[in-house]
């Protein structure tokens, strides 16, 4: 009999039981609502062993990559550890290893952990104390950077703020939780243009996105738009406009929203009036807070971009 | 004879017809309002469950979980003008992807027949 553990706990599965029904025998609340693979209500996670191509149906390329599944049409052929959608996974101690400025209020937080599998554009959960919880995105490679580099804008009365400008040095020690998150490099054709959206520290995991995409040998044209309230949010500037000197297929298009700023402009519009010729064939990637890109989503999709070739990921203000 | 699923296309043609239906209803400006501030992605899955059962598709939706989804838009103003207005948008969406009339007929017939639950009446 295939095997099926439910977080830590076995959940016995009886021959042609799909994992949805196992779940429900065994008094877990499990949400359902079609029971026929099309809602995506009863979506969960395996963790370990593959969930068979089926039970994937509909679901994003990354998703898949995550191990994510529908239990509702869910007949495992082999053993199978599952866990809820938003499972964070195991606390991992992390120690810091630098804070540096990367404008005048966005620093960058480099921490060590004991690896663990991510791909560069996914977000953590960063746990200063127990009621001091953050989440923020990985810039960071796990191929090619020994520790996990995270932006972090810096709110005058913020309290992981003060933390990090105060009490935290190098050597300090916290945890973090994770990966979670499904904005990163996958699913993607290497020919295929890709256009990175976003606004603030939103640029973190776009630079995450587009460092994998190029190491992954991505051909196709990259653009990468930031945007920030004032030019002087907008940080990483000479990197990025080096960087997009040196490979033919990188555009950087920054642009602060204060008009009187040497880039005025408001990037989702620039954004949204460069990408309309392009917009059925690019992949894209959406970062920010939630207004730009519930925006964006809904402009790119209702101007002919397909909601499977969108990803995002929204900041709640910290 | 084959379903109704079957003729329309299938799979494939919920596939094909959700993001296009989807497209059509929120640039309707008699309903859009009613998905002011949902999450794209899970309604285009909504949308997808919609379709497989207007299509006749598997599923068991039952008439409890309609009721349960549009209890807060029948509180918000949800009427009958309003199911017309979706009923006409799934015509129009089967009409542009070269679905034959009787089906279109077929398949709002289908999606007709859940208009009591999903009025919560
Ligand atoms: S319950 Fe709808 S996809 Fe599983």
């Amino acid at each position: 009999m295939t095997r099926l553990i439910y977080k830590d706990r076995p959940v016995e599965l009886s021959p042609g039981e799909t994992v949805l029904e196992a779940l429900e025998r065994a008094g877990v609340d499990a949400p359902s609502s079609c029971r026929a693979g099309n809602c995506q209500t009863c979506l969960h996670r395996a963790i370990e062993g593959a969930p068979p191509p089926e039970s994937q149906s509909g679901l994003t390329a990354a998703q898949k990559a995550l191990g994510f599944f529908l239990p509702c049409v869910c007949r495992p052929t082999e053993p199978l550890t599952i866990v809820p959608p938003d499972d964070a996974g195991a606390r991992l101690e992390a120690t810091v290893r630098a804070i540096e400025p990367l404008s005048h209020d966005v620093v960058r937080l480099r921490i060590e952990t004991t690896p663990f599998p991510y791909r560069p554009g996914q977000f953590i959960e960063l746990i200063a104390d127990e009621d001091l919880r953050r989440h923020y995105s990985l810039a960071s490679h796990p191929e090619e950077d020994p520790f996990l580099e995270m932006h972090i804008r810096l709110h005058p009365n913020g309290r992981m703020s003060r933390r990090l400008m105060v009490d935290m040095k190098p050597g300090h020690r916290l945890h973090v939780a994770g990966p979670r998150g499904t904005c990163f490099y996958e699913g993607v054709d290497p020919e295929q243009p890709l256009a990175l959206i976003g606004a603030g520290t939103g640029l973190a995991p776009l630079y995450g996105v587009l460092r994998d995409a190029l190491r992954q040998g991505h051909r196709g044209e990259i653009r990468l738009y930031h945007g920030a309230r004032d030019s002087k949010g907008l940080y990483l500037t000479e990197e990025l406009q080096t960087l997009a000197q040196t490979r033919d297929n990188v555009r950087y298009i920054a642009a602060a929203l204060d008009p009187n700023a040497p880039f005025g402009g408001d990037i989702a519009a620039l954004a949204l009036a460069e990408e309309k010729p392009r917009l059925t064939q690019t992949a894209y990637f959406l970062c920010g807070g939630e207004n730009l890109v519930r925006r964006l989503k809904r402009d790119l999709f209702m101007a002919g971009a397909s909601m499977k070739a969108i990803r995002s990921d929204v900041f709640s203000p910290a | 004879m084959s379903s109704l699923y079957e003729r329309v296309g299938g799979q494939k043609a919920v596939d094909a017809a959700v993001e296009l239906f989807y497209r059509n209803v929120l640039a309707d400006g008699r309903i859009a309002r009613f998905f002011d501030g949902v999450n794209m992605d899970d309604q285009i899955a909504k949308q997808k469950s919609f379709l497989t059962m207007a299509f006749g598709g598997p599923n068991k939706y039952t008439g409890h979980d309609m009721r349960n989804a549009h209890k807060k838009l029948v509180a918000k103003g949800l009427n009958d003008t309003h199911v017309d207005a979706v009923i006409e948008n799934l015509n129009r969406t089967l009409r542009q992807l070269g679905v034959g009339e009787k089906e279109v007929k077929e398949v709002a017939a289908l999606a007709d027949s859940v208009r009591s639950d999903v009025l919560n009446r």
